[in-house]
């Protein structure tokens, strides 16, 4: 109990900050359930205090709807903002998407683990991401592109269902004008005018083959990539403690309380999302 | 540690003085059973019950609580804090498995980096008075998960009904401290003491005999993927939930919005396992889509993952879910069938 005596200066990590839409963005027009908000803090002291990592994720509250839990598409070398792609889903990304410039947002964050970037500083980065699960990976890619000399080679392999869902179109166009970013960006179907790569990501994995000496590899979409995506990495020669995924689950508070979100004994919320492979395999398939 | 006895006749007294300086709670009797709730003179209380019927944690963990209220304008977005400080508190009757259950949900609700201010802040400034159990009911199985009916875990003092008195002994130094305020007490005797232990021994021998849970962990992951293993009891839950609902120490929630025009409210509430949409994805897909996936999570949790996390098991044998379940599901069964395997 006298831990509790002293609980009057710690923060209540159930209120949220207030933050104000700046900026939204259509990511699929005009199919237009992609969104990427850009939300500045109304005191500039919490984004100070916000101190993230690529990977990580909020708690974004639309007062009187709800909250739910988005990764950061930000990079926090991008100073003043915060970019979060929401999927119109439910009722609380209903309203973010009806929700016009100026709206106030709630946010609390940043949660979770996010990428092991220490781990990843020094050796080769393989990115491999699948439809708006790129979220947390375009943080990091231009994390790594703002830090560009801490980390050796940087392969982008980014696949979508068509041309038009990928998101983040104009990073994209600049990272393929980069010398130090080995971007491949495919589709799942044939479309007319697309001249780039035709194929689901694990067979253009595979085509690629990204060395795996001295590498990590990154996955982030959707379970049934996820699925045999890994087989190749294996294949490719990447250990199990080098691919890096970042799991989903339901979750509501964010810290570890709510119980939603738990995977055997571990917490997506507090203890991932992100999780090595040889972490999951010890792990129920519960997500 | 002091240890007093009290003439039952006096009880109503202690309960005046400790109206005097604290809000009450204690057994009553509401729609027919018994919860534990606040109290303004000392015959609300009803201290005929075996155990209540809710568990006492919603005192300090409501069904229902306001994390928040906003209120919207012009001019943006206020949000008031729904925290109040709690002021000095007594609960009065707990039973030892309750009083246990206590010290799981303080290590849950303060473990890792984010702590939960609202419990911590109902949950000080209380004194736990507890009241031995000398009629056990057949779904209780305490004893088998390292507790007694006489266990002082979580207590700060615990009262023994031995017939005519009360036999009083104080558990830490707050407990000492609240006795010397309390009128009526006198020294006990040695034959006092002597009855509490005749009295305990005759009440364990009462009870459902224990069943040994030692390596339960070890045994429940090995069986995690037997499907056989987990039908025999999934298949004829219903997925009522209220196994989970009246566990002292379940403590899942969920969170939403209420508003009007201009304000609003965030409420938390109680959420269970049990459900389908408790892991349900926004698309459509759900890690825990079966009953016999939702009632193995709830029995790895308290029986694997909490000992993992927080190095205890997390139930503490009050039977609550055996005496609630429409099915008559018996986790002791689990046990037994884990101890066949």
């Amino acid at each position: 109990m006298t831990q509790m005596s002293n609980l009057k200066k710690v923060s209540n990590p159930y209120i949220p900050k207030l933050t104000t839409i700046q900026e939204i963005v259509s990511e699929n027009k005009p199919v237009n359930d992609l969104k990427t908000f850009k939300l500045v803090f109304n005191n500039p002291d919490d984004f100070k205090e916000f101190d993230y990592i690529p990977g990580q994720f909020a708690e974004l509250s639309y007062f009187g709807a709800g909250e739910c839990p988005i990764g950061i598409a930000s990079s926090p070398t991008e100073e003043g903002y915060l970019l979060f792609t929401v999927k119109r889903v439910g009722v609380v990304t209903t309203a973010l998407h009806n929700s016009k410039e100026g709206t106030a947002i709630g946010i609390r964050g940043p949660f979770g683990n996010g990428w092991p970037i220490e781990d990843l500083i020094g050796h080769n980065v393989v990115i491999i991401g699948g439809g708006f699960a790129f979220s947390t990976l375009r943080s990091l890619t231009k994390y790594i592109l703002a830090k560009r000399e801490l980390f050796k080679k940087l392969i982008v392999i980014y696949g979508a269902r068509n041309p038009n869902e990928l998101c983040y179109k104009q990073d994209l166009a600049e990272w393929e004008k980069l010398d130090d970013l080995e971007l491949h960006l495919t589709i799942d179907r044939p479309v007319d005018g697309w001249t780039k790569k035709v194929g689901f990501v694990p067979a253009i994995t595979k085509e690629v083959a990204p060395d795996s000496t001295d590498a990590f590899a990154i996955v982030c979409g959707p379970p049934i990539m996820i699925k045999f995506t890994i087989p190749v990495l294996t294949e490719l020669g990447f250990a199990d403690e080098r691919i890096l995924l970042s799991l989903e689950n339901r979750m509501k508070c964010g810290i570890g309380k709510c119980g939603h979100c738990c995977v055997g004994e571990k917490y997506v919320c507090i203890d991932g999302p992100v999780f090595t492979q040889a972490q999951l395999r010890s792990l129920p398939k519960e997500y | 540690m002091k240890e007093k006895i009290l003439p039952k006749e006096q009880l109503p007294q202690i309960l005046k003085t400790l109206l005097e300086s604290y809000k009450v709670f204690a057994p009553i009797k509401k729609n027919g059973f018994y919860v534990f709730g606040e109290i303004e003179t000392p015959d609300e209380i009803a201290l005929n019950y075996l155990n209540s019927k809710i568990p006492p944690k919603e005192i300090f963990y409501p069904r229902t609580e306001v994390l928040f209220t906003f209120t919207k304008s012009p001019q943006g977005i206020d949000i008031q804090e729904a925290i109040n400080p709690s002021e000095s508190r007594v609960i009065f009757g707990i039973r030892p498995c309750d009083a246990k259950s206590f010290t799981l949900l303080d290590k849950f609700f303060s473990y890792g980096k984010f702590k939960d201010p609202y419990y911590q802040t109902r949950r000080e400034n209380t004194l736990l008075i507890g009241l031995a159990c000398v009629n056990p009911r057949s779904t209780c199985f305490c004893t088998s998960i390292n507790g007694s009916p006489f266990g002082e875990e979580g207590l700060d003092i615990l009262f023994v009904d031995l017939g005519d008195k009360y036999f009083v002994k104080s558990l830490n130094l707050k407990g000492d401290e609240l006795l010397d305020q309390l009128p009526g007490l006198t020294p006990a005797s040695e034959k006092d003491r002597f009855n509490m232990t005749e009295l305990l021994k005759k009440v364990l021998a009462s009870m459902t005999p224990e069943i040994p849970i030692e390596n339960i962990n070890t045994k429940l992951e090995q069986l995690f993927d037997e499907e056989v293993f987990w039908d025999q009891f999934s298949q004829k839950c219903i997925g009522c939930a209220s196994c989970t609902f009246l566990c002292p120490t379940c403590t899942c929630f969920d969170v939403v919005d209420e508003e009007t025009s201009s304000s609003g409210k965030r409420i938390r509430l109680w959420d269970t396992c049990q459900f389908p949409l408790f892991t349900l994805h926004g698309s459509g897909h759900n890690p825990r889509p079966t009953k016999r996936q939702r009632l193995r999570q709830r029995v790895m949790h308290k029986f694997s993952y909490y000992p993992k996390t927080l190095d205890e098991i997390g139930c503490v044998g009050c039977g609550r879910c055996i005496i609630v379940c429409p099915v008559n599901q018996d986790i002791r069964e689990v046990f037994k069938a884990l101890q066949e395997t």
